[in-house]
């Protein structure tokens, strides 16, 4: 008898526990993030509904492109965007969302890709259940894509990063890449292509690449990299590191160090803004990067310009983008095609203080 | 370890303990219907035919949750196993595209999920004062290592020809072929646990090791060989892995091992072994997928759906406690 | 018979001693491979960059002794870090002292909660532990709203982890006086001992009059103090909160104990082994760039040597039994 009590008193505690649990969560979304409230529309709705699949949450970079590719969808189409974090930063992560994307039968996707191949399979189902498929930010392989935003083409960024190093070294000299991790599909490209400038162009034969290490995108080992490249190579001028968590962390250790070893690179505004600076004290004199909340912008574009039939994202077609004018779809030499936003970006002391409030 | 208190093992069990058992596998049953109940009120969604199509991803999990659910009952653990699919999977894509047929390539993915966990084993029967934890963490560390070096510095291999991997991943009607072989697996491996002398051995190294060995229990070769099968389970879950990613990358696999034992956990099944079923933790598996298929429709914050199931797998343990603590006090 | 136990004895006798020479042989070793590694601004970084893991280190030594396991250490860490990181980029607190106090203050919650779930909801630490881990983890991510506070923002709080006290860098300086404090409490005090007992044989200590669950309570108390002070320590050394700061870094922490010769069952282990424990993976985390293994092949040689090492450990330990055996036989 008292076992069956006791086993009841169970049930209901179960049940309780979890309807609180689902209660409470209900409150905290709709308080916290509108998504949350925008996807009840779209799916109340039944159909249609633009959506972004981040690379992972909690990035204030995903979030200002999130934040640029909500306003345009939902001034084009008066309804929210859908903002879809995976839970972490892997591509088996993202496999979940798209597919939740596909129940929820949205009408595009546009995406960032933690890998260029692994996604296949899924984007393949999304798009043979009519759901027009971009990428932006970090591209898939062109068979599972129409078509990509790149912020800034892969060359582009490679010779300019090369060109940053050749400045800072003087012409000739050491420097080291700190990288993400070695998988990191963006940070790969542009070495390569920061390698291949180096071939082809001969005013940069007096520099020699020494290592490229990997932080892994964590402070922590980053840290110990820069420390290790410091050590290991007395002659070593500069350090560039195509990626924001890198370096900041690298930044901090020479400016800290008070290291004559300079650094460029890839870096938000915002983490970078106590690093940059002409004297000896700061460790960055400039760096790049582009506007995350345009590459937001004109996902959104692409999107809209691809549910819309005004592209197709074969090679040579173009479109209008606002405000911030025609983008036309070209070849991007992987098979596939891609919309290049434009340059990138210099910041250095004279408008790192107008920038970091920005992003 | 001390306090071992309210483990019991008997060979006839007695009838209350049996009914409380039964009546937590009937709460979990209760619960996934719970919950299915609530993905349909708060998605609009959640039918049938989208659960189908997204649930391979969740359900190749389920591989790892069945020799999981062996290990926590011998009063191990093994977080190596995310480790393993990954290397498994590496390796399968690798042979593949270097034009090995698939079903070769699949016998590679398990030959080598085996190794890997035949290592495991062997360490850990062979140095029996190791906490498997650290031993398995750092078997983690070194097959994710293995996999990263085998993939080269691009970090990511794509399959060249998918015709074998495309044909596991099919669909018989609208349920994927995924689901069958782990219903298969499922049966196979609650009835060798709740059925059998061997599953009774289990159990009995999970309760006391010591006394298991004394009455001629065979308590390493009955450890190696559970390892080895988790070995071979994570090749399987490799292999299931690869046909959905077309290819496998240094991020594949990763964070599989929490997702298994929390599934068993939620299940009823006890971490510090001898106790649970594996029926509890097979409908504890399904009730979180849906659970995150639903919750993911709605397009709730990851971190939010993750502090969800958080409180669930406590309370789930925590609940009961208190109310047993409550109960004892009122008719003492 | 004691007095003639050979050197070599003396040393396989003291596990502590053991490991120091595997330290030895390991710095050696880097050393040879490269002379920059053992000056003392290589140290001195090293020490910074490892003082979270060190000083976490402590506190799970006590929850190992207890025969407990506490991986949401990590999360706990990261969303008290956040949590300062975010008061200050808000301009809320200013004050370095108070941030510390804060952060501790969430850590001690924090670690109250995972103590009353154990220790009087009776649920087994690693399932308490793992569910809280994905709670506080969430939390921080929640506390971020999706933003990270950087360099420019944290203002004078990162000051703290670039000044210095006699030569020697504040964060060391914590990570010192939580040592001494550790090492004293641990050896001398009576909470010491009941830790050491309540972990050794619980129902024994239970029927001596302690405590147990108090014990408990207590032990994790501490871990959670420890893990937010280790919180705010991250973001003034590396002058940046992100909500996965220290992702999975817990395992770290629990393998800098086993590798200290702490046992997992409880009742065994030393904070001197605690600290060689963290040493030893301070180093590997250091040398491993330092001594020229391919970036690649670094994940890979740190896992076998944190197995090399704990394999030695066994081995050591069973000589160790073999030879108090031979004395009881002589």
């Amino acid at each position: 008898m008292r076992k069956k009590l006791l086993s009841m008193l169970m049930c209901m505690c179960l049940t309780a526990a979890l309807l609180a649990g689902c209660g409470s969560k209900e409150d905290t979304t709709a308080s916290k993030s509108a998504d949350t409230e925008t996807a009840e529309e779209t799916t109340e709705a039944s159909n249609g509904g633009y959506a972004l699949v981040t690379k992972a949450a909690g990035n204030p970079y995903n979030e200002k492109m999130a934040e640029g590719f909500s306003d345009v969808i939902k001034e084009l189409t008066g309804t929210d965007a859908i903002i879809k974090h995976p839970q972490a930063a892997t591509a088996d992560a993202q496999i979940e969302v798209i597919n939740s994307l596909i129940s929820q039968g949205v009408s595009s996707i546009c995406i960032a890709a933690n890998d260029e191949n692994a996604l296949q399979a899924v984007l393949e189902d999304a798009m043979n259940a009519g759901i027009k498929v971009s990428c932006l930010d970090s591209k898939t392989n062109s068979d599972s894509r129409m078509t990509f935003v790149n912020q800034a083409g892969t060359k582009e960024i490679g010779t300019t990063l090369m060109e940053a190093i050749l400045d800072i070294t003087g012409g000739e000299g050491q420097f080291a890449i700190l990288s993400a991790t070695s998988q990191a599909t963006n940070q790969n490209a542009w070495i390569d292509a920061m390698k291949e400038a180096m071939e082809t162009d001969d005013k940069y034969s007096k520099l020699e690449l020494v290592e490229v290490a990997y932080g892994d995108d964590e402070p922590q080992k980053s840290t110990d990299q820069t420390q290790a490249l410091l050590s290991n190579y007395p002659d070593l001028k500069v350090i560039c590191a195509p990626t924001t968590v890198g370096i900041a962390a690298a930044a901090k250790v020479l400016q800290d160090q008070k290291s004559k070893v300079k650094l460029t690179g890839l870096g938000l505004p915002s983490e970078m803004a106590e690093y940059i600076g002409d004297d000896d004290a700061h460790s960055c004199p400039y760096m790049y990067l582009w506007n995350p909340i345009d590459v937001g912008r004109l996902g959104a574009y692409v999107s809209s310009a691809l549910v819309n039939g005004e592209i197709t994202g074969a090679a040579g077609e173009s479109f209008t983008a606002g405000d911030m004018g025609d983008y036309e779809v070209v070849d991007a030499g992987d098979g596939g095609t891609e919309v290049i936003l434009g340059a990138p970006f210099k910041f250095d002391p004279s408008n790192i203080e107008e920038w970091k409030t920005v992003y | 370890m001390a306090g071992k208190s309210g483990r019991t093992i008997s060979n006839t069990p007695d009838k209350s303990l049996k009914s409380r058992l039964l009546c937590w596998e009937s709460m979990m049953i209760l619960l996934f219907i719970l919950v299915n109940v609530l993905c349909i009120c708060i998605s609009p969604t959640y039918n049938i035919r989208n659960v189908f199509r997204e649930m391979p991803k969740y359900l190749i999990e389920m591989f790892l949750l069945f020799p999981m659910a062996y290990i926590l009952v011998l009063g191990d653990i093994d977080i190596s196993v995310g480790a393993i699919v990954c290397l498994s999977a590496t390796m399968a894509s690798i042979a593949t595209n270097n034009g090995v047929p698939f079903l070769v390539a699949a016998v590679i993915a398990i030959v080598v999920g085996m190794l890997c966990g035949l290592v495991n084993g062997c360490i850990l029967t062979m140095f029996t004062e190791l906490p498997p934890m650290i031993v398995t963490l750092a078997t983690q560390i070194i097959f994710f290592g293995i996999a990263e070096i085998a993939l080269g510095s691009g970090g990511s291999i794509s399959l060249t020809d998918t015709a074998g991997y495309k044909a596991i991943s099919a669909k018989i009607g609208m349920v994927p072929v995924v689901f069958f072989v782990v219903i298969v697996f499922a049966v196979i491996f609650t009835v060798i646990l709740s059925r059998t002398t061997f599953g009774r051995n289990v159990y009995a190294i999970g309760s006391n090791r010591v006394a298991a060995y004394y009455s001629g229990v065979p308590v390493q070769r009955i450890r190696l060989l559970i390892f080895t099968a988790t070995g071979l389970m994570a090749g399987i879950c490799a292999l299931f892995l690869t046909s959905i990613l077309y290819g496998a990358n240094t991020t594949t696999g990763k964070g599989f091992e929490m997702d298994a034992i929390a599934m068993a956990v939620f299940g009823g099944i006890s971490t510090s072994g001898g106790k649970g079923r594996l029926l509890g933790g097979i409908i504890s598996g399904f009730t979180i997928v849906c659970l995150r298929i639903g919750l993911g429709q709605i397009n709730m914050h990851p971190q939010l759906i993750l502090i969800i199931l958080g409180i669930l797998l406590i309370a789930a343990v925590l609940v009961p406690n208190i109310s047993m603590a409550f109960t004892k006090k009122k008719t003492a | 018979m004691k007095d003639k136990k050979s050197i070599l004895g003396k040393i396989t006798a003291s596990r502590e001693a053991s490991l120091m020479i595997v330290l030895i042989i390991l710095c050696f070793v880097i050393q040879m491979r490269n002379s920059s590694f053992l000056t003392p601004s290589s140290i001195g970084e090293m020490l910074k960059n490892n003082a979270v893991i060190m000083v976490m280190t402590l506190g799970m030594l006590n929850v190992l002794l207890l025969g407990g396991i506490d991986i949401s250490i990590a999360s706990t860490l990261a969303l008290s870090g956040m949590s300062v990181g975010m008061l200050i980029k808000r301009g809320i607190v200013t004050n370095t002292f108070l941030c510390f106090m804060i952060a501790i203050l969430i850590g001690a919650v924090c670690g109250a909660i995972v103590g009353l779930t154990i220790s009087k909801g009776r649920v087994l630490p690693i399932i308490a532990t793992m569910g809280f881990m994905y709670i506080f983890r969430g939390a921080a991510y929640m506390v971020s709203s999706d933003e990270w506070a950087g360099a420019d923002a944290l203002g004078s709080f990162k000051d703290f982890a670039l000044n210095s006290v006699l030569g020697i860098n504040n964060i060391i300086w914590i990570v010192i006086v939580c040592y001494a404090i550790f090492f004293i409490v641990m050896k001398w005090t009576k909470v010491g001992r009941m830790v050491y007992a309540v972990g050794s044989n619980r129902e024994a200590t239970m029927i001596s009059g302690i405590r147990a669950d108090r014990v408990e309570f207590f032990v994790y108390l501490i871990m959670g103090i420890l893990s937010g002070l280790a919180g705010a320590m991250a973001v003034t050394v590396y002058a940046s909160a992100q909500p996965n700061m220290m992702y999975a870094k817990e395992m770290d922490v629990i393998a800098a104990c086993v590798i200290g010769g702490v046992s997992t069952t409880g009742g065994r282990g030393s904070v001197g082994g605690a600290l060689i424990g963290a040493l030893i993976i301070a180093i590997i985390a250091k040398a491993l760039p330092l001594v020229g293994i391919d970036a690649i092949a670094q994940n890979t040689v740190k896992g076998l040597i944190i197995l090399v090492v704990i394999v030695l450990n066994v081995v050591t330990q069973r000589t160790m039994d073999k030879n108090v055996l031979k004395g009881r036989e002589m």
